[in-house]
């Protein structure tokens, strides 16, 4: 494995990758504490752009992406009080009385420190960790993958929906509109109503542009009339307010590991996501801390716990879909779209079959660390200027930036229908409270269901008890039970709670 | 708006379209035989969308019914919605027009329009942008992507 880290290091330390994460890291940046935009929107638009690079470059790229653009939002959580994701939330109260406080450049310099240092732990624990799963997740043959699959699909969609009946409903789709077009196993059409453009189904990039990317435009401009916000930096004349010194780092730091720690455990479970982790972080930090009333009010731990847990996840989440192409969250999804459509098939084999790759994406994953520190210490007063940029300049690029996107995918007008069908059927969804992100987990995730579930039928003939033969069969099917159980307790709990109802501001 | 009633409609349309699914055979064209069978898996996700449509259609009823209070995600707020027809609008001439005119001269109207719909009026800057924007994509991907973007046909 070392060996294979040092040529993971030797193949990104080369022009190209390096301009690819700082580019990445410059554009996650700028969308992530743009409130409106999100680092989904920003990994979407420029994935179109990757296809033409080496999956190195393309891939690590993205990847700089995501991970700045989760460290964006806390820019404008902290100076504006709008968490550009629920994961930011925390980060605003405690950052946002911080800026009120005129300790704002306190506040984004621990979130900063906190988001490097939380990411880099999950790192390497995905490196470290990453390649013997997969080999243990190699033993799996065609039935333990259906298992795998069908696990992956109950707990996916019954704990990232509004309801459990509507994420398992939003998967159903997401499967059905992948099994339109012909069948590579058998070459049947399916769902093409003798329509010749469906044979090869619905495009992948615009489809994700139009649900995941448009929808966001089109909220905004609903909510067009809604004011625009100012950022703006706010000086105290103590220049210790406007920095997080070292001591001060040192005594958060126990709080940073441990909530980094959570950050990595919730992120490898498939369906939790980074808001959970912040919140479980954000709860331990404070009933350990020794000043739990600063919480909620400005606390400097509450903000290392929340963004440490929070940009944990980054890393971590890649675990399940490297080693078992188990997509654990919208961006896990998105990003295994990127693999797929780069030539890599995320899952136990692509240690072995794209060993050097895989170990320089790692590589870039630790790089791009150093850069986001680099760079977002630099460029503060430049992020909050593009970040404080009106809405009427950001989303007509957007626009032009999606279609644009879109025809590059197959350089077919006919995929900008789709991005259309699809923005408007994206809207909807959210609408009725159907969950997007789901819905492409289960557009991804379906043919390899369907490949495994024919390789299994093959192998069983007609005795079907021997689905149930293998020990993984039960163990799946045992935690899909319990995960849709824990997630209908905890979806009782929280309805239970009143939730504060806000709308975003743009 | 309320969203049980749309919650009824849709699981109600959602439910038909999985009934078509289960019972219609000629919704397959052509292609070999398999152990699986072409239509096996979509059966299977068409059964439990009815279960799952249902779910939701019989909760919203009971909702309906019982005139029972809406509750924060039920009512869906539809102010600015013009705005939204309008967008769409934009978008369908956007495609309509592209493989015509072109992409460099279609870009800067659409781009102006969304500008003006999302409220801007400081022209000079928005008109340079909704310019220079589309040059620098339609550059960009020929050179560095080899993407040809649509030009004028006409």
């Amino acid at each position: 494995m070392f060996d294979n880290i040092l040529s993971g290091f030797s193949a990104i330390l080369a022009v190209g990758p390096i301009l690819g994460i700082i580019a990445g890291v410059f554009i996650g940046i700028i969308f992530g504490a743009i409130p409106g935009i999100s680092c989904i929107m920003a990994i979407a638009i420029i994935l179109p752009m990757t296809f033409y690079v080496d999956p190195i470059i393309g891939i690590t790229m993205l990847l700089a992406v995501y991970k700045a653009g989760i460290y964006g939002g806390s820019i404008s959580a902290i100076l504006i009080n709008t968490p550009g994701a629920a994961a930011s939330f925390l980060t605003a109260q405690d950052g946002h009385a911080l800026t009120k406080a005129g300790k704002a450049g306190k506040a984004l310099d621990i979130s900063l420190f906190s988001s490097v240092s939380g990411e880099m732990l999950a790192t390497l624990v995905l490196i470290l960790v990453a390649a013997p799963i997969s080999a243990i997740s190699l033993q799996a043959g065609p039935i333990e993958k259906v298992f795998l699959l069908l696990f992956a699909f109950t707990v996916i969609g019954s704990m990232a929906g509004e309801s459990i009946p509507r994420g398992l409903l939003s998967c159903c789709l997401g499967m059905l509109f992948a099994m339109v077009g012909m069948d590579s196993i058998t070459g049947s059409s399916r769902f093409t109503f003798g329509i010749t453009e469906l044979m090869g189904g619905f495009t992948f990039t615009p489809m994700l542009i139009g649900i995941l990317v448009m929808p966001e435009v089109i909220n905004v401009i609903r909510r067009r009339k809604v004011p625009h916000h100012e950022l703006a930096i706010t000086h105290s004349p103590n220049p210790a307010d406007n920095r997080i010194s070292f001591k001060e780092f040192k005594q958060v730091f126990r709080t940073i590991l441990k909530s980094s720690g959570i950050g990595t455990f919730v992120g490898a479970l498939p369906g939790l996501g980074s808001s959970t982790a912040a919140f479980i972080a954000y709860g331990e930090a404070k009933r350990t801390s020794k000043k739990p009333d600063e919480y909620g009010k400005g606390s400097v731990e509450g903000i290392a716990a929340a963004e440490s847990a929070n940009n944990a996840v980054c890393g971590s989440s890649m675990i399940p879909m490297l080693t078992l192409s188990i997509p654990g969250d919208d961006v896990a999804a998105l990003l295994m779209g990127a693999f797929l459509i780069h030539g890599l098939t995320p899952g136990p084999m692509i240690f072995f079959e794209h060993t050097e790759t895989i170990y320089a994406i790692f590589a870039g994953f630790l790089i791009t660390d150093l850069f986001l520190l680099v760079i977002a210490r630099a460029g503060f007063k430049f992020f909050v200027k593009i970040a404080s940029l009106r809405r009427y300049y950001i989303f007509p690029c957007v626009t032009a930036f999606a279609f644009t996107g879109a025809f590059t995918a197959g350089q077919n007008m006919n995929d900008i229908l789709v991005l259309i069908v699809f923005t408007v059927m994206g809207y909807g969804m959210r609408m009725v409270g159907l969950n997007p992100a789901v819905f492409i987990i289960g557009f991804i995730l379906t043919p390899f269901l369907e490949q495994n579930l024919d390789q299994a039928f093959a192998i069983v003939g007609t005795e079907y008890h021997l689905f149930f033969a293998s020990p993984f069969s039960w163990v799946f099917i045992v935690l899909s039970a319990f995960f849709v159980f824990s997630s209908m307790r905890m979806k009782r709990k929280a309805s239970k709670v009143p939730a504060p109802v806000q709308e975003k501001s743009a | 708006m309320d969203r049980r009633k749309i919650d009824v409609v849709l699981s109600t349309f959602l439910i038909i379209a999985s009934v078509i699914i289960l019972i219609n055979d000629n919704l397959v064209e052509g292609g070999a035989e398999s152990d699986l069978g072409i239509m096996f898996l979509p059966r299977v996700v068409a059964g439990f969308m009815i279960i799952f449509a249902a779910t939701i259609a019989i909760q919203s009823f009971s909702k309906l019914s019982k005139g029972a209070e809406l509750e924060g995600p039920e009512l869906i707020i539809t102010n600015g919605n013009s705005g939204i027809f309008i967008y769409i609008g934009i978008f369908v001439a956007y495609w309509l027009a592209v493989p015509h005119l072109g992409f460099m001269v279609t870009t800067p109207f659409v781009m102006l329009g969304v500008a003006v719909l999302l409220g801007g009026r400081n022209w000079i800057p928005l008109i340079a942008m909704s310019v220079i924007t589309p040059v620098l994509i339609y550059y960009g991907s020929k050179e560095f992507l080899r993407v040809y973007l649509p030009t004028w046909t006409l």
